[in-house]
């Protein structure tokens, strides 16, 4: 692709991304609260439903902004959640905070999203 | 007159994604639903050259909307592109339903007209070359 044209792409994938952000960082809220809710025992079925759809949307869609590796996360997370409603504490709660950290670096600079979580 | 693409998803980012992509990459006209029903309501309007689909949607799903969309005699014709996550239902079930092809999520915005045109044997004509401007890391 033409630079000029690629650069209009990113920039335009780019403001797409900076009002999508707050959506991903409540579905990330979503995991954190299942995982808390497996940590102290009281998961249930609507906030496992919540959680697997919130990971499933990020798996789907972080990917498209560059964020590969968020993406793969939330894929992982979404494949324990997909097993049933009481996965693994330890790896629940491990794959969440690697997801939040991820997410956490993209707040560092509004530009080129695309590159961040490489 | 470029083609026009419907793209029905329930989540914003998709069809934000891909609209942004189909038109600056592809050159394509777009338009978008949030939902199966209104998908199908607006492609009965409007006549798409082609329909992309998300298969997991909350009341009228992928799966249903892709057979009401076939039954339809506004809509049967128009070719539809299912889109999926990695690990939902196979190509060759979609494809018995009436699906001409599958996408997967999540899609690369740059590939993403191309992928398009492949599926549907389209010839590329909106964007300027190749993709070496790719988002990639």
């Amino acid at each position: 692709m033409a630079p000029q044209k690629s650069d209009e792409v990113r920039s335009a994938l780019e403001k797409v991304w900076l009002s999508s952000r707050p959506e991903a960082l409540r579905r990330l809220a979503t995991l954190e609260r299942f995982a808390e809710t497996l940590r102290s025992g009281t998961s249930d079925q609507m906030s496992w439903q919540n959680a697997l759809s919130a990971a499933h949307r990020l798996s789907g869609s972080l990917g498209m902004f560059g964020l590969n590796e968020a993406s793969s996360c939330a894929e992982k997370i979404e494949a324990l959640l997909g097993d049933g409603p009481t996965p693994d504490l330890a790896a629940t709660v491990s794959l969440v905070e690697r997801l939040r950290m991820l997410l956490a670096r993209t707040q560092a600079s509004s530009r080129e999203p695309q590159r961040r979580d490489s | 007159m470029p083609k026009t693409v419907l793209v029905i998803d329930d989540d914003r980012d998709i069809r934000e994604v891909a609209k942004t992509s189909l038109e600056l990459v592809g050159g394509f006209m777009v338009i978008l639903a949030d939902s199966g029903k209104s998908g199908v309501d607006l492609a009965q309007q409007a006549r798409p050259d082609a329909i992309i689909l998300d298969l997991m949607m909350p009341d009228l799903d992928g799966q249903q909307t892709l057979v009401q969309l076939k039954q339809l005699p506004e809509t049967a014709s128009i070719p539809v592109i299912m889109l999926t996550a990695k690990v939902q239902a196979s190509k060759k079930e979609l494809v018995s339903k009436g699906a001409a092809g599958v996408l997967v999520k999540p899609f690369d915005p740059m590939q993403l007209s191309d992928q398009v045109c492949e599926i549907l044997g389209w010839t590329l004509t909106g964007k300027d070359v190749g993709h070496d401007g790719s988002p990639k890391e």
